[in-house]
C-alpha cells in the first residue's frame, strides 16, 4: 500500500522569546492509505506540534520548521500561501480537541460547514446545504435539520464535537488530523466518538493521524502507534506490537505504571522523575535521567530510531 | 516505609471512636438558580445535588464518579463548605457542622486538593508561604510553622532546601500537585478531599502522586474522598465507590464488589465505557446513547430512565429508593432491586429482611 502522508526529518524549534526550544526533533512518520496512526505521548512530548506542522499552523515568525512533509503528493513546505489553503480542509482537515474553541460561535453550524464546501467547490449554495444535511447524518446527529441551525452555545460537548468532524469532513479530505478530539468529554461519550471515527475512517477509506497521551484511547482506534518523548520518536509499531511487546523502557514503564493492571493496595510501578524541560535536553538519550537501564553510552548520543523485523523501530541502544 | 500507628485510634479529637462515621452527610440539597434571559421570563434552577445521603468510615477512601454535571464537584464543595448548602445536615464525628462544630475547627480537620494545581496556588507566594499560610491564620507560630513546611515537602517528596523558595510557576505540574497536598496537610486534617486531584498530571506523573496519597494516608491516619471521572484510578484507589447521576446517588457500596458486578444500569454502562486496554477486544457498541442530560430539568421518576436499558413505564413515573442489592454489598437507587416496584425485573414479592 502507499503512503499517502510521508514525514522525513521533521524538526521544529519555537524561537519566540527566551531560549529557543526544539519541540519536535528528526520525526519521520508514514501513514498508509486508510490507516490509523496514534501519536502517543505526554505534554511536552511534541505530539501536537507534529501534527500542526501537516497543515503548517505554526506562526512563521516565530517557528522554524525544517524536514520534508509529503501528503498526498503535495509537498506541504513548498505551497505557496494560497496552494496551502486549498489542501487545508480539502486533502488534510482537522479535529480539535475544544470544539467550543474551534467552532465559530457567531455563525450556525450549517453556515459554517456550507462555508468551507464552497470555498473549494464549485456548487451552489443548496447543494451546500444538501450536504451539510447529509453530513449531520453521517455523523449520527438527531434531528440534523434543526441542529444546522444551530449555535455552537446551543449543543453539547458530544454533539458539539460530532458537529466539527462533520466540518472537518465537508470536503471530504483524504487524512483526518485529530488533536485529542475525546480529551474533553466524559468517557460515555468518548466511547461514542472513538468508534463514529473508527466507523467513518473504515467507510470513507480516511487516514487518520489521531494524537492522545490516553493509553487506552490509543488502543480503541490504533492500526499502528508512535511514541514520543521529549520532541523524539521513541517506538512505533502496530498497536498489539506496542501493548503486548513494548521495547523501549519508556514504553514499558509507561504500560506498567498504569493502574488498570494493579490490585488495589498495591504500589504502582513508576517511572522516577518527571518529563525533561526541552529547553535544557541531556546530550544523549532524553529519557536516560530516568531510565533503570541508562549506561554511559545513553548519556552521549541520541539513539536512531531502528527499524526491526516488521514495521516496528525502536530508538533505544539496549532494545 | 515507614508505618506509624492508625491515627484514628489513637487520635486525640476522636470523639465516638472507630464504628462512628468520621462523617454523614443528610439529604443534601443544592441548586444553583440560573439567570433568566429577561425575555423569557423565569429562569431555571440547576439541580446540581438533589437529596445527596451517606457516610464516610474514618479511615477509609470513598470514591465518587459519574459524568460532568452529575454533582460531583458541587458535593465537594458543600462538604467544605465553600458554599452553603440550602438543606441539609453536615455532621463532622458527631458534631453539626456550623452548630456544634463552628467552621473554622472543621475547616482545619477537613482539607481540600483541587484539579488545577496552578490555579490553586498563589503566584506571588513562595511555596514555604503557601503551606505556612494556613498553621499561621489558625494560630501556629512562624518558626514552628516553617519548620513544618519544611517537614511536609521532604515528605511529599520535595527537597526543602531546594523548593521552599520557589514560586508556583517554577516547578512541574506534578511537583504543584504535591505542594498543593502538603498545603492540604499542614493543618493535620483528619479528612481530605481529593477533587480530580491527578487528573491533570502526565500518567507517568499520575502512578507517582497515587502512591504518595496511598503513603500518606497510611502515615498520617487519613480518610480520603477521592472524586475521579477516571474509573481506573477510582477502582485502584478506593474502598467504597459512590456513583452519582443528575445530582443523586444512583449507586453506593463496597468498591471491588461494585467494580465486579454493578447493581444499577448507569453504573454498568458507565464501566463498559472505559477503553477495553486490549487491541484484540475493542469495544464494538457504545453502552450509553447521547450526553448526559441536563440537570436543569432531570427527567421524572428515575432519572436515568430516558438512556436505560431496562426502562419500564413504571421508571418514568417513581423515584426510585436506594435499595440493597441482592449480594448485599451496595445499594442502588434502581426499581429492579425494589419488590412489587412495577418493574418486570422486579421481585413479584418483598424479599425477607436479610439477617446481618
Amino acid at each position: 500500500m502507499s503512503n499517502l502522508v510521508s514525514i522525513e526529518g521533521l524538526t521544529v524549534t519555537f524561537t519566540g522569546r527566551g531560549k529557543p526550544v526544539r519541540a519536535v526533533d528528526h520525526v519521520s512518520l508514514e501513514v498508509k492509505k486508510g490507516s490509523v496512526l496514534v501519536l502517543l505521548g505526554e505534554s511536552g512530548s511534541g505530539k501536537s506540534v507534529t501534527l500542526r506542522s501537516l497543515l503548517r499552523l505554526h506562526p512563521e515568525k516565530t517557528s522554524k520548521v525544517e524536514g520534508r512533509i509529503v501528503v498526498d503528493g503535495h509537498d506541504i513546505m513548498a505551497l505557496s500561501k494560497t496552494e496551502i489553503g486549498t489542501v487545508r480542509g480539502r486533502t488534510v482537515s482537522m479535529i480539535f480537541q475544544e470544539p467550543m474553541l474551534a467552532l465559530d460561535p457567531v455563525y450556525t453550524l450549517g453556515q459554517q460547514i456550507c462555508e468551507a464546501i464552497l470555498r473549494h467547490e464549485d456548487v451552489t449554495p443548496e447543494q451546500a446545504h444538501a450536504r451539510a444535511l447529509a453530513l449531520f447524518e453521517k455523523v449520527q446527529i438527531p434531528s440534523p435539520e434543526r441542529r444546522l441551525n444551530a449555535y455552537p452555545h446551543e449543543m453539547s460537548g458530544g454533539m458539539r464535537q460530532r458537529a466539527m468532524i462533520a466540518l472537518a469532513l465537508a470536503c471530504r479530505p483524504k487524512v483526518l488530523l485529530a488533536d485529542e478530539p475525546t480529551t474533553a468529554l466524559d468517557a460515555t461519550v468518548q466511547i461514542q466518538i472513538l468508534l463514529l471515527l473508527r466507523a467513518l475512517q473504515r467507510e470513507l477509506g480516511l487516514s487518520i493521524i489521531f494524537v492522545t497521551h490516553d493509553i487506552g484511547v490509543a488502543v480503541e482506534i490504533a492500526d499502528k502507534i508512535a511514541v514520543m518523548y521529549a520532541g523524539r520518536i521513541v517506538e512505533t509499531g502496530s498497536v498489539a506490537d506496542i501493548m503486548h511487546s513494548p521495547r523501549h523502557p519508556y514504553t514499558r514503564g509507561l504500560l506498567a505504571s498504569r493502574v488498570e493492571r494493579a490490585q488495589k493496595g498495591d504500589r504502582l510501578k513508576t517511572i522516577p522523575g518527571s518529563p525533561p524541560d526541552l529547553t535544557a535536553l541531556p546530550p544523549g538519550c532524553a529519557f536516560a535521567p530516568r531510565c533503570d537501564m541508562a549506561t554511559q553510552a545513553c548519556h552521549q548520543q541520541v539513539p536512531p530510531l531502528v527499524t526491526g523485523d516488521y514495521d516496528n523501530a525502536v530508538a533505544c541502544i539496549h532494545a | 516505609m515507614i508505618t506509624t500507628p492508625h491515627h484514628s485510634a489513637l487520635d486525640e479529637r476522636d470523639r465516638g471512636g472507630p464504628a462512628q462515621s468520621l462523617l454523614s452527610v443528610n439529604g443534601l440539597i443544592k441548586h444553583f438558580p440560573v439567570k433568566s434571559s429577561g425575555f423569557f421570563g423565569r429562569g431555571g434552577v440547576v439541580r446540581a445535588v438533589d437529596g445527596v445521603s451517606f457516610d464516610i468510615r474514618k479511615g477509609e477512601t470513598l470514591g465518587v464518579v459519574g459524568e460532568s454535571g452529575c454533582g460531583k464537584s458541587t458535593t465537594a464543595r458543600l462538604l467544605m463548605h465553600l458554599i452553603k448548602p440550602d438543606q441539609g445536615e453536615i455532621i463532622f464525628d458527631g458534631e453539626m457542622v456550623g452548630i456544634d462544630l463552628p467552621l473554622a475547627e472543621y475547616r482545619r480537620q477537613v482539607q481540600m486538593v483541587f484539579q488545577d494545581s496552578y490555579a490553586s496556588l498563589n503566584p506571588r507566594l513562595t511555596i514555604e508561604d503557601s503551606i505556612t499560610f494556613g498553621p499561621r491564620i489558625h494560630g501556629m507560630a512562624e518558626t514552628a510553622a516553617r519548620a513544618k513546611a519544611h517537614d511536609l515537602l521532604a515528605r511529599v517528596g520535595l527537597d526543602p532546601s531546594r523548593f521552599a523558595g520557589r514560586y508556583p510557576h517554577e516547578l512541574s505540574g506534578g511537583q504543584r500537585q504535591r505542594v498543593n497536598i502538603a498545603r492540604a496537610l499542614a493543618l493535620d486534617p483528619r479528612l481530605l478531599i481529593l477533587d480530580e486531584a491527578v487528573s491533570a498530571l502526565d500518567k507517568s506523573v499520575e502512578a507517582q502522586v497515587l502512591n504518595l496519597l496511598q503513603d500518606l494516608k497510611a502515615d498520617f491516619g487519613l480518610t480520603y474522598i477521592f472524586i475521579s471521572h477516571d474509573l481506573n484510578v477510582v477502582r485502584f484507589m478506593v474502598d467504597r465507590v459512590m456513583v452519582m447521576y443528575l445530582g443523586t446517588i444512583a449507586e453506593l457500596g463496597d468498591g471491588e464488589a461494585v467494580f465486579a458486578a454493578p447493581s444499577h444500569p448507569y453504573t454498568a454502562a458507565l464501566l463498559a465505557s472505559m477503553p477495553k486496554m486490549d487491541p484484540s477486544d475493542r469495544t464494538m457498541e457504545a453502552p450509553l446513547t447521547g450526553d448526559p442530560p441536563n440537570p436543569i430539568n432531570p427527567p421524572s421518576g428515575c432519572r436515568f430512565h430516558p438512556r436505560c436499558k431496562l426502562a419500564e413505564p413504571a421508571c418514568q413515573t417513581i423515584v426510585p429508593p436506594l435499595t440493597a442489592s441482592a449480594s448485599g454489598t451496595s445499594q442502588a437507587a434502581c426499581l429492579v432491586l425494589v419488590p412489587q416496584s412495577g418493574h418486570s425485573h422486579a421481585a413479584r414479592v418483598a424479599m425477607p429482611e436479610a439477617h446481618a
